[in-house]
């Protein structure tokens, strides 16, 4: 019962203690833990963001160098566009006999194997059509002297311009959409100055090929646009044209060419910018910044996943590592705790630490130097009592001594030598039985011989004062007592009990056996002890001034010291009647030679 | 001690697994390839379709969807294109954009596909249904006036003219002819002498000219409504020699629209969006797959354009789609 409720209060006391946290295996495991998550999830922070830093910069180092590629390439293709018209005005410069026959001639030749060219065609300077490749049938609506390009063409024939896309409406039948090459020359033709402009009209499957190619991530694109911000190519032209979607153009006509982040409908996206190379234009790449924030929302769950790990195997760790340090110290509490309660008797090995090792052993040598100081402690204690015994057994004998010796002494001056035969006789016989060979135990026969011996002699120095009868169950007289303890009874019946009345006293012992339990009994018809004296008779506290009642309470308390509480004298007394003192000590059998140290230690 | 490691190991090893499966687990992407959706529209064979599907194939490659495009060879079987729905459906496509070649008879067939768990988006013409999600076309009534305006612009606003409607109470059609004579109540002067109807066919609208021309001499301008009507009506006018004379107000822009245009039989053309209604069909199925909110009705525009104006830069680009 007392268990269960101590095991209940430790965890209630283990519940309160816990937010505190005052276990070292819990502030072991807590700290360990919060070290760990928080230098993962710190380093797991500062790697994402390098790392999405480091994807931004790659994005656009990427990206820069995919548009430098494309730059080039489409560089490489205007050049090519500018070489076949700069062949085509130097075979115009070089031929004087400028007839429509050579002119288409030169064209085919020049122009015919170019699948992205959609068209050449050669305008006179008032705009009619010389010659143009492929000859089809001309759509007769259409007039190149109406159109801004040829008068700009006539009227500076060095100059050399593209023209953003436009239908091609040269042919009849067909009307493909077209980046043009105008350029006009000059030479003199029999004498004479003629300008003629050379239209090289270009379909968009290489412009498109270029570009499309490009990969800016999965939505990532590339456009071009021109001077005025006209989309020369893009690869939702017909969306953008059809006003379905905007592009930014206009940031990216203003923007020198670089790279920039820039904010457009809701999404964040990087704009690259390169010039293109003799046309004027402008090419943009466009990657959208989300698309690498995939990859940033990748690396923040593979971090997750990281920290989630280390926070699980931490906790782990620290649990295991917090339980293996706590652990021994765990069992050095148990032991300790085992000692407050009491029992020393503990010897046990801990495992563990180097520091632990050690505080247990010098606790074991600790609990062994306790153990052995206690033991030394009772046995001096013991030790004390039995001499405080001897002592309080030696104190009957002066008193005694004396008054018999006396009446010796008297006896022999009177000649009464029978008298004093018997007196000296008994007087041997109780100093033989009180002396015993220092033995504590004496059988009960030689108890009541000595008290037998005792009464002789006072009876003699009392004058048969008193007679005395002693009653002892025969198979009693072998078991065992304490010595001396019916001596002082006696003592008592005879000075204050018979002693004083006039009439002639009577001493009765008897010793009875009741179980485990032997009875003396010693009752007088004497003087009787008046109740307050009588209560404070036994009692261990009073300093009576009584110093006669010191046998009393001496015999009592040797009884108690030797044999139990539970053991004593107890006294019934009346005034003018008579005294009863009886005497209760335990059964002892025969061969029960030294009960001295059982006595004690029950 | 072993006995307690156990449970701790295993948690690691369950800890390395998990994002181990992550990466094997590959992620739904919004670019799915696996979407399917199928556009049926009137006719698979014409120009203005064409168009359309080339507005679809551009939101399909942006979307990254799959698009179906298909329709009868001929504008008037409606029981082939009832058919390529219902096939649509069989084949658990995941959205339909429909340019329905009747107002009604294709209702039935477009609701199953709703009821059925597709999303249906119309486009160009109207569909008598309450569970279509989107319509997307031209504001046909603002066509009409349109044409209205052109031809006051073009032969006066004293004259006496001919309309060429083509398919009797289809929605467009009516739609067309409502707004048109709204706008000629502005021409009090503006006679209309006749009203046919050439069935979306360009043979019975060049033979409807003719008897138009032979029976009204004085006639100065034939307005129609649709392209088929407008293809027929310049070819009977060229045929006959009349350019000019009896001027042509047409819908759509196809080739030989176009071309009549260049040659002065043809003086305005109100044309509509065809890319964009492909485009926007496409992009609304998409929406609507992903349950996403969209309008109702959009109207994609239409504009007036003449032989002085198509090849600017703004007309050009509506009138001759840009292709890669």
């Amino acid at each position: 019962m007392t268990k269960r409720l101590s095991g209940i209060k430790k965890v209630f006391s283990g519940i309160r203690n816990f937010p505190r946290a005052t276990s070292i295996q819990s502030i072991i495991a807590l700290s360990f833990t919060a070290v760990t998550i928080l230098s993962i999830i710190f380093v797991s922070l500062a790697l994402s963001q390098m790392f999405s830093d480091s994807a931004e910069k790659n994005a656009v180092f990427n990206t820069q160098q995919i548009m430098d590629q494309v730059n080039l390439n489409l560089n490489t293709y205007f050049k090519g566009m500018m070489e076949i018209s700069d062949l085509i005005r130097s075979r115009l410069k070089a031929d004087t006999e400028n007839n429509e026959n050579t002119l288409s001639n030169i064209l085919e030749v020049t122009s015919g194997i170019r699948k992205d060219i959609a068209a050449v065609a050669i305008y006179s300077k008032d705009g009619t059509l010389v010659t143009s490749y492929p000859k089809r049938s001309y759509n007769e609506n259409f007039s190149a002297a109406d159109q801004e390009w040829f008068k700009n063409s006539i009227n500076d024939p060095t100059d050399f311009f593209f023209l953003p896309p436009h239908v091609q409406t040269l042919f009849e039948d067909e009307r493909p959409w077209v980046v043009s090459l105008c350029r006009g020359s000059t030479f003199y033709d029999k004498e004479q100055k003629a300008t003629l402009t050379t239209v090289v009209d270009m379909n968009f499957s290489s412009i498109e090929e270029l570009c499309s190619r490009v990969s800016l991530g999965k939505r990532g694109y590339v456009y071009i646009i021109d001077k005025s911000g006209n989309i020369i190519y893009h690869p939702q032209q017909q969306i953008l044209y059809v006003g379905l979607k905007n592009e930014n153009i206009a940031d990216a006509l203003n923007k020198e060419p670089g790279s920039y982040f820039e904010n457009f409908q809701g999404e964040k996206r990087i704009m690259t910018i390169k010039n293109i190379s003799y046309t004027g234009w402008k090419m943009v790449g466009i990657s959208y910044v989300n698309e690498l924030v995939t990859d940033k929302k990748y690396f923040l769950k593979f971090f997750i996943y990281i920290t989630l790990f280390a926070i699980v195997f931490g906790t782990m760790a620290s649990l295991f590592v917090s339980a293996k340090v706590s652990k021994p110290i765990k069992q050095l509490e148990k032991q300790m705790r085992k000692v407050e309660n009491g029992n020393f008797d503990i010897n046990f090995e801990v495992k563990g630490e180097d520091e632990v090792k050690h505080l247990s052993k010098t606790f074991n040598i600790m609990v062994a130097k306790i153990k052995q100081l206690m033991g030394e402690i009772i046995k001096e204690q013991e030790e004390k009592r039995k001499s405080e015994l001897k002592a309080l057994q030696a104190q009957i004998n002066p008193h005694f001594l004396y008054n018999t010796l006396d009446s010796i002494v008297w006896m022999n001056e009177n000649h009464n030598y029978e008298g004093v035969t018997v007196m000296v006789a008994a007087l041997a016989k109780l100093f033989r039985i009180s002396i015993s060979r220092g033995n504590e135990v004496i059988r009960i026969a030689d108890e009541i011989e000595h008290a037998r011996n005792y009464l002789i002699i006072q009876k003699i120095r009392y004058k048969d004062k008193f007679d005395f009868t002693i009653e002892a169950e025969p198979d009693l007289l072998q078991a065992r007592t304490l010595k001396l303890i019916l001596q002082p009874i006696i003592e008592n019946a005879i000075y204050h009990g018979v002693g004083p009345i006039s009439e002639k006293g009577e001493i009765q012992i008897s010793v009875t056996r009741d179980e485990d339990i032997v009875l003396f009994k010693i009752s007088d018809n004497g003087y009787g002890i008046k109740p307050e004296v009588l209560k404070e008779l036994l009692s261990s506290e009073s300093k009576s001034p009584h110093s006669d009642g010191v046998g009393l309470k001496n015999v009592n308390e040797r009884i108690k010291l030797y044999f139990g509480k539970e053991y004593g004298i107890q006294i019934e007394s009346e005034i003018d009647v008579g005294t009863t003192v009886n005497i209760r000590i335990p059964f002892m059998e025969n061969g029960l030679k030294d009960g001295g140290k059982n006595g004690i230690t029950k | 001690m072993e006995s307690r490691n156990r449970p701790a190991i295993f948690l690691l090893i369950l800890c390395l697994l998990i994002p181990v499966g992550g990466c094997g687990k590959k992620t739904v992407a919004a670019w799915d390839d696996d979407i399917h959706i199928d556009m049926i529209v009137k006719d698979s064979r014409y120009d203005y379709w064409k168009v359309v599907k080339m507005g679809a194939e551009a939101a399909g490659k942006e979307f990254g969807v799959a698009v179906r495009f298909s329709g009868p060879t001929d504008e008037k079987n409606i029981e082939q294109q009832i058919e390529m729905v219902q096939e649509a459906i069989d084949l658990k496509t995941d959205a339909i954009v429909l340019a329905a070649g009747d107002y009604i008879e294709l209702a039935g067939i477009a609701e199953k596909a709703i009821l059925g768990g597709i999303p249906v988006v119309i486009i160009d013409s109207e569909l008598k249904s309450d569970l279509v999600k989107s319509f997307i076309a031209t504001d046909n009534v603002s066509a009409g006036k349109k044409l209205g305006e052109a031809l006051a612009e073009k032969v006066g606003n004293t004259c006496s003219i001919a309309i060429m409607g083509f398919v009797k109470g289809t929605a467009p059609c009516v739609q067309r002819e409502e707004g048109l004579h709204e706008s000629l109540k502005n021409y009090p002067k503006i006679n209309v002498l006749t009203k046919e109807y050439c069935n979306s066919n360009e043979d019975t609208a060049e033979k409807l000219t003719e008897q138009i021309v032979e029976k009204y001499p004085d006639i100065d301008a034939i307005v129609c409504l649709n392209a088929y009507g407008t293809v027929g009506t310049a070819r009977a006018i060229e045929k006959l020699d009349l350019a000019g004379k009896v001027k042509i107000i047409g819908f759509d822009s196809t080739p030989e629209e176009i071309s009549f245009m260049e040659k002065d039989v043809i003086q305005s053309l109100v044309v509509q969006n065809p890319f964009s209604m492909g485009y926007l069909g496409v992009k609304y199925a998409v929406d609507a797959i992903n349950n996403a909110d969209i309008p109702q009705r959009v109207d994609t525009g239409s504009t007036v354009i003449d032989k002085n104006n198509m090849y600017l830069p703004e007309n050009q680009k509506l009138v001759f789609p840009f292709t890669d």
